[in-house]
């Protein structure tokens, strides 16, 4: 049985996986080009890495490595620039969003690599319903037993990713009420929610044996968590983002997990398995409500708008923000705070233009400024 | 009066009503016979059914029939072309600036191929050339779209085909009303100008087009954008676009094909919604194909076979030549080309659209003309859907077992 051996890496060095939806500009319906556009694409060697994804609408980008959030955003800025010139000559358009407002999982189809035909063997319908677009953020960890800290004690912040990155209202040509719709579609897989309350990379270990050995799990990919370590990468990956309609706010969101890592390692608040009790409840209030859900904390017992924790954690960051360049980055997330999420924007579209395929018109044209 | 008078005569007369419904009904099984076959589209089927009901078959479709029946052949012709109008969305050709060329070059290199296959082989005679040439620049709409639809097909080689097939449509249009005065030149008892006829039915067909897609506009400001009221709104358009081109002797294909790309590239504001014809469209396509069928002629397929046979080749080959010509710096992958190429080949019937106008200020020439292609036009009925369908499934656009 092979061991997962964790390859060290720069700690709070951080990077960002992107999924994008691809869309026709005739109805704005998505468009199974993903194939044309990685191959036109990746002619022209953009930074980072481009990648398809489970259904033929969908590409993927990985940034490379970097330590500071201004160097992030300018390849991020440099590789959609590279992705929009190439959508425009094939017609199509690249939109961001957690979800496509209005296409019908059932007219999807898979990209047909082997991992992916396995995953829709394996999961049926799940497969195609798995059209969903997030954001991963890796946070650099110097050792494992810092990966398996980190990945427990920023489980308390997911409603916070969540809130900040929710942009999928729309799902099914349906208003959902949730601010972050996308996140149903993945906790449908069995292997999705939570790592399992480990003390130490041994321990995490140990479990990841006994789980291949049941031949429930051939590898990591197979765990769907919300956050989880990986290994091969050295990093700690936050996986509950919906992918944001810019990527300046990707960037943005990627540049606050890096703070949050920063302030967690220095100041080692104790973390206890009683972040669990109250993880689901917390979770759905943010999906269901963004900035207005509740946050309940399981030790105290106190309640208190997530929006309210929001302010505060930006402000206990304060000093690590300075410290690793993202002043800029946490002034705009001030302005989401106040303003709204891209949920609300695309709430905001939909109530001035009436109808979804606008929505999505909006959306992309918003992407590609 | 006798004291069953009020009983029918026997055998009952047929009507319009009657023919339409049967047309219908047996178009429809026929196109399940051949999807059955899991190679031919229900194109073929359609078209099969058509060709056996009517003249060149067991004749229980007669002339009278037939003609009873065009009305309705013409308005869904007018739904199909302006779908097509609606995907030439001219900011894709300023962002891919190989694209229009590619187009003219796909246009042009066939049009040469056939012309110099019929005039300096066959032998035609130059302008009966040059009006076949012409005629064969131009893809079947309703094939290619049927077939679209049928896969449920989408992607580049889809998006790149129906851009193409409204392109070389409105090329071919074009095509044919300069060599009017031409053709009129030679009919007799012309009294009219007839370079004024042909400026006439561009600067026309342009103008009606254009005023249509203001007038709907207008009224889809006025109704917003419910589906329901838009889809009728748009119906409605087209339903007097074809009206209106029929009376002041306009080309329907070109102004409705306006009409369509003025929908899809003007309408600045928004202001239109994609009305999905769905389920009537359908119900129209049906109806066009096995029409079409009835058109043909067992004779077709005779002694000038050869002849038609190698303008079908010598039209696929222009096709494919302009395409790979700029394949290249266009960043389309020869396998693309291929597909792209093959797909295009469906060829309109004569009877239908393009070709109204020579037939009504020369008869004669139409009937020379119809020699001359007729056979073509025959052997691209049968294997125009099938190359289509064939081509996006191998581009992996479209899925084969999407059968409505």
């Amino acid at each position: 049985m092979p061991a997962l051996d964790f390859t060290a890496s720069d700690a709070l060095t951080f990077g960002v996986e992107l999924e994008l939806q691809l869309v026709n500009t005739r109805d704005y319906n998505l468009a199974p080009d993903a194939d044309d556009l990685l191959r036109r694409a990746t002619r022209d060697a953009p930074p980072g890495e481009l990648k398809p994804e489970i259904t033929q609408s969908m590409v993927e980008i990985n940034t490379s490595v970097h330590r500071r959030y201004a160097e992030l955003l300018t390849e991020l800025h440099a590789t959609r620039d590279v992705l929009a010139g190439h959508a425009r000559k094939m017609n199509v358009a690249i939109a961001g969003g957690g979800t496509h407002p209005f296409q019908k999982w059932s007219e999807r189809k898979i990209y047909p690599t082997e991992r992916f035909l396995s995953v829709s063997e394996k999961y049926g319908f799940l497969a195609k319903q798995f059209t969903v677009f997030g954001q991963h953020v890796h946070i650099g960890c110097a050792s494992a037993d810092d990966a398996i800290y980190l990945t427990l004690a920023l489980v308390r912040y997911v409603p916070h990713f969540i809130a900040l990155a929710a942009s999928s209202p729309y799902y099914q040509g349906v208003d959902t009420a949730f601010d972050s719709s996308r996140l149903s579609v993945v906790n449908a897989f069995p292997l999705s929610g939570t790592m399992p309350f480990v003390r130490s990379w041994r321990e995490f270990n140990h479990y990841y044996d006994r789980m291949f050995g049941l031949g429930i799990v051939a590898s990591m990919k197979d765990f769907y968590w919300d956050i989880r370590p990986k290994p091969e990468y050295g990093t700690v990956e936050v996986r509950v983002c919906d992918t944001p309609l810019t990527v300046d706010r990707a960037a943005e969101i990627a540049a606050f997990v890096q703070a949050l890592a920063s302030w967690l390692w220095e100041a080692r608040p104790e973390v206890t398995a009683d972040i669990y009790v109250t993880h689901s409840y917390n979770r759905f209030q943010a999906c269901r409500h963004g900035f207005a859900g509740t946050l309940v904390d399981p030790v105290s017992g106190s309640s208190r708008p997530l929006a309210d924790d929001l302010r505060e954690t930006f402000d206990r960051l304060a000093p690590h923000i300075s410290l690793l360049g993202s002043t800029d980055a946490f002034a705009a997330l001030d302005r989401v705070l106040a303003e709204g999420n891209d949920a609300t924007w695309l709430r905001r579209q939909y109530a001035a233009s009436g109808t979804l395929p606008d929505v999505v018109r909006h959306q992309a044209a918003l992407w590609a400024a | 009066m006798t004291a069953a008078g009020f009983l029918p005569h026997w055998p009952p007369a047929v009507n319009g009503f009657m023919v339409f419904g049967l047309l219908l009904l047996a178009g429809l099984c026929g196109g399940r016979l051949a999807a059955t076959t899991r190679v031919l589209p229900a194109i073929t089927g359609y078209i099969a059914t058509g060709f056996l009901l009517g003249p060149g078959g067991l004749g229980w479709l007669d002339e009278s029939m037939l003609a009873q029946a065009r009305v309705i052949a013409e308005f869904s012709l007018g739904l199909i072309v302006f779908d097509l109008g609606r995907r030439l969305d001219l900011d894709w050709a300023r962002h891919d600036r190989w694209l229009l060329p590619m187009g003219l070059a796909e246009s042009v290199i066939s049009f040469v191929a056939m012309f110099a296959l019929l005039h300096l082989l066959g032998g035609i005679d130059t302008l009966e050339a040059a009006v076949a040439g012409t005629v064969g620049i131009a893809t079947a709409p309703a094939v290619v779209l049927l077939v679209t639809y049928e896969l449920k097909a989408d992607g580049p080689v889809t998006r790149r085909m129906l851009w193409h097939v409204a392109l070389n449509n409105i090329v071919a249009v074009l095509g044919i009303t300069v060599l009017l005065p031409f053709i009129e030149a030679r009919a007799e008892g012309a009294s009219w100008n007839p370079v004024a006829r042909s400026l006439w039915i561009v600067a026309g067909s342009f103008l009606l087009g254009y005023v249509a897609f203001r007038v709907l506009a207008l009224l889809a400001r006025w109704f917003g954008k419910s589906p329901g009221p838009q889809f009728i709104l748009t119906v409605g358009a087209i339903i007097v676009t074809v009206g209106a081109a029929q009376a002041g002797r306009l080309s329907v294909l070109l102004a409705l094909l306006v009409l369509g790309v003025c929908a899809r590239n003007l309408d600045r504001d928004h202001r239109l919604i994609d009305v999905d014809f769905g389920r009537a469209a359908q119900l129209f396509f049906v109806f066009l194909f096995v029409l079409a069928g009835a058109a043909l002629r067992t004779d077709q397929f005779g002694s000038i076979a050869w002849l038609g046979l190698a303008f079908v080749v010598a039209r696929a080959i222009g096709k494919a030549a302009g395409l790979f010509a700029l394949a290249w710096p266009a960043h389309i992958s020869p396998r693309q080309a291929a597909t792209l190429g093959l797909a295009l080949t469906p060829m309109l019937g004569l009877s239908i659209g393009m070709t109204q106008p020579i037939y009504a200020v020369a008869p004669e020439f139409g009937a020379r003309l119809t020699a001359v292609v007729a056979s073509g036009v025959a052997i691209l009925y049968l294997l125009g859907p099938i190359a289509t369908r064939y081509a996006l499934l191998r581009a992996g656009e479209g899925e084969p077992a999407a059968r409505d």
